[in-house]
């Protein structure tokens, strides 16, 4: 499921180079100028060709890594729940860790006969609760929060993506936790058997679980009636539930909404999930500055590399008047071939910013208060955004050299050296 | 003709190609100096004078987890404590803005006053925040950013507690290194949510530096084994705990940086080669007069250091005065307070272009050395 549109933006990404190319083969077609005679150029003068191509991929590579971070953010959050499941918090709360639901609240839904039943007749409901822990980073580099999360085991099989891999589930009534392995990786304390220190409760790590590059791979997990034993929390954070089927799950939100005694919101899983992410919006803000100021910069060094291009090349430009060939052919034929430049420094960019796929790091999520824990996902409509981020540079940096290209006079430029 | 003179003719001898290089390697500079200070934004927070005298307890499990209220006469008994205040993070949403940059805080008005070391009072009195129990405290950069004054309502939504708030403006302070925050009654907050016997952390200060560590040490074990224990910390220490927590952002701005240092010296490195390719016969001649190798190695050096210097000057200038016409707060939305561009920083980058420059010329002057006479005046182009 998860392999099916990837392919799709892989063809994406090759039809459209392939579409690009085609077009740019007709218009020199069109001018009549062979295109090797634009990738010649290019290798002749291979010094000044492999400063700008290195200069542009540097930028597209910048510009693609960021964009591939706040990927990463989104992917975690898109990614997680079950489109079964509904999830409900106090409204006005950002995020779980900030929600509160009475033990009223829960026994008011918990008798709501829109929930589907188990084997043995039980509600499908997990009264849960989110606490943030700080745990020491790795090298001594300062605390981290670290999202703990009490869970019940209702809410263990309402999320069949979190499978253990290692050690073995905590005992309920026990200080034990599981911890999501990507998580452990970045805390010492994480690894199996090593002891989190929770103000003067200390919780053994019995086990680490997976959860398929999900929200989840940033949480630790303990028994709930524990975790609110030794945190001293007389309410829940949240509920998550399975209602019957759609039309229970429609009932059931507009139920929530409209009793006037709880002030929650039950929401989709899933569409409550992929609403958090603020984290990510800043990175992509910072993409695009970061972005557009660098091409500047580069977009000066393609027209000084094409300046001297055309410089050089003056007399055989008069030539090529003299032969016949218009102002916008020897326009098109610079444009094309400052184009040709970028477009091969987008691909080394993005090729650079390739290998940073799946890079796995973390960072403070602004709405959960804990770190997230999330993978570079450098996909193929990024790289295509960096393609034609390139190119743009390489037309903007050629326009002008190649005006000024087209505007010698033919007899001068024949006389010329 | 003077030595100087002739370098400054080769570099100029090319308008359009020194002016492209120039601009770039400004551009560049530009870039680097924001994202340093950016970085040093993110990691070096503002430092307060009375700082060193500030101490914020928190509880040991996180900042979220809150801390008993009846802790209180304990602390205040703590030898070397001036006052202390209950100091509650409320993260509400105002006027239902999207993201709200500027924090509220539950505190109690008669022990916060004496925390409040560099701030002053530039409008309104105190002592009515003190007395109306919805009255709140707000700082400067706040009232100018709404175009609020005294008497002014502020509603906030609560993300963290659940109740709202409607406050009025008392009192506004301002002088703080951070003049955003907004600061109300704490028994407000304890009326609003029927829960009278939490409070986020503590904020107190501590008589002298010399006591703080006591201090601290003593608050720490004060409360160790119980069912809340505390974490005390300076304030100082606090705001670095926060750099912490991003966990790898300073790094990857680094790495950005990084990569613009490498397009800096591509960029000057493929102008030197441009600018001596294109006059190799020339200096063949000038050895052929009898200039010595290191002569045309100097007048190449000077001219790749000319024009990333002046580059590296003017980016260095362009982004400080850029920094500082415009304001970062509003710019930001909020987020960014201070963003200030230090001489360090455009020393540094200032730096990084001119060598760049040099550096970049050492593989064409080389190259010159390296070239017999004949040989360069017989290169065409």
């Amino acid at each position: 499921m998860k392999g099916a549109p990837d392919i799709l933006a892989w063809l994406w990404l090759i039809a459209g180079t392939a579409i690009a190319g085609l077009s740019v083969w007709g218009l020199a077609r069109w001018v009549g100028l062979p295109i090797q005679y634009n990738v010649r150029n290019v290798i002749v003068r291979w010094r000044s060709s492999v400063a700008t191509i290195l200069g542009i991929g540097a930028v597209v590579a910048v510009f693609v890594v960021l964009r591939a971070m706040a990927r990463g953010i989104e992917a975690s959050s898109a990614s997680t729940g079950d489109p079964a499941n509904i999830l409900v918090v106090r409204k006005g709360s950002q995020a779980e860790s900030g929600s509160l639901v009475t033990r009223d609240h829960f026994r008011i839904i918990g008798g709501f006969d829109e929930i589907a039943r188990n084997a043995s007749g039980q509600p499908v409901i997990s009264a849960e609760i989110v606490v943030i822990v700080s745990v020491p980073r790795a090298g001594g580099m300062g605390d981290a929060n670290t999202l703990l999360r009490g869970i019940t085991p209702r809410g263990m099989e309402l999320r069949p993506q979190v499978s253990l891999v290692d050690g073995r589930w905590f005992q309920p009534g026990k200080r034990e936790i599981v911890v999501a392995r990507s998580l452990s990786r970045r805390f010492p304390d994480f690894r199996i058997g090593g002891v989190v220190k929770a103000g003067s409760a200390r919780l053994q790590v019995v086990g680490h679980f997976e959860a398929g590059g999900s929200a989840f791979d940033s949480e630790a997990w303990m028994d709930a009636d524990e975790a609110r034993s030794i945190f001293d929390r007389e309410q829940y954070s949240s509920l998550l539930l399975r209602p019957r089927n759609e039309a229970a799950a429609r009932v059931l939100i507009g139920r929530v909404e409209s009793d006037k005694r709880l002030s929650l919101r039950a929401e989709g899983e899933v569409a409550y999930y992929s609403k958090q992410t603020m984290t990510a919006v800043p990175i992509k803000y910072i993409a695009g500055i970061l972005g557009a100021a660098m091409s500047i910069g580069a977009v000066f060094a393609a027209m000084n590399t094409m300046y001297a291009s055309v410089a050089s090349r003056t007399r055989e430009i008069g030539t090529l008047r003299v032969l016949g060939y218009s102002r916008t052919s020897v326009v098109v034929c610079f444009l094309i071939e400052g184009a040709f430049l970028a477009a091969i420094g987008g691909v080394v960019g993005c090729a650079l910013a390739r290998t940073t796929d799946g890079f796995a790091t973390g960072t403070l999520d602004f709405q959960s208060f804990a770190e997230t824990v999330f993978q570079f996902r450098v996909t193929p409509d990024i790289m295509g955004l960096g393609l034609v981020f390139a190119v743009v540079i390489g037309i903007l940096g050629s326009l002008l050299p190649a005006l000024r290209a087209a505007r010698t006079p033919v007899i001068s430029a024949l006389k010329s050296a | 003709m003077t030595v100087s003179t002739f370098i400054l003719k080769n570099a100029v001898r090319n308008p359009r190609r020194s002016l492209l290089t120039v601009w770039s390697v400004a551009v560049s500079t530009a870039l680097l100096v924001c994202l340093m200070t950016l970085q040093r934004e993110l990691t070096v927070p503002p430092e307060a004078e009375g700082a060193s005298l500030r101490v914020i307890a928190r509880n040991r499990v996180s900042l979220t987890q809150p801390l008993p209220a009846k802790q209180l006469a304990e602390i205040e008994r703590i030898p070397g404590i001036v006052a202390v205040t209950p100091f509650t993070y409320f993260g509400g949403q105002y006027n239902d803005e999207e993201f709200t940059s500027f924090a509220q805080f539950a505190v109690e008005p008669k022990r916060f006053r004496s925390l409040l070391v560099e701030g002053r009072i530039s409008d309104g009195v105190y002592e009515d925040w003190e007395k109306d129990r919805t009255g709140c405290l707000v700082g400067r950069d706040t009232m100018k950013r709404y175009g609020l004054k005294i008497g002014d309502r502020m509603r906030f939504r609560g993300t963290f507690y659940p109740c709202d708030l409607d406050l009025r403006i008392s009192a506004v302070f301002e002088g703080t290194v951070d003049d955003r925050g907004v600061f109300f009654h704490h028994r407000l907050l304890d009326e609003l949510t029927g829960d009278l016997g939490t409070v986020g952390t503590w904020y107190l200060r501590v008589e002298s530096a010399d006591r703080v560590n006591a201090v601290i040490a003593a608050i720490d074990a004060k409360f160790a084994n119980t069912s809340a224990e505390v974490r005390a910390e300076s304030e100082r220490a606090f705001q670095m705990g926060f750099v912490g927590m991003l966990g790898n952002v300073a790094a990857l701005i680094r790495t950005v940086n990084g990569v613009i240092v490498f397009t800096l010296a591509l960029v000057s490195v493929s102008t030197m080669s441009m600018a001596i390719r294109e006059r190799f016969r020339e200096l063949a001649v000038l050895k052929a007069l009898g200039f010595k190798r290191r002569d045309l190695f100097g007048f190449i050096l000077a001219e790749g250091f000319g024009l990333s210097a002046l580059g590296g000057a003017l980016g260095v200038l362009g982004a400080w005065g850029f920094w500082n016409t415009i304001d970062i707060q509003k710019l930001s939305n909020g987020i960014l307070l201070v963003f200030e561009v230090t001489p360090r920083i455009m020393a540094t980058a200032a730096a990084v272009a001119s060598i760049l420059g040099v550096v970049a010329s050492i593989g064409p002057a080389i190259a010159v050395g390296r070239m017999s006479v004949v040989g360069g005046l017989k290169t065409l182009d």
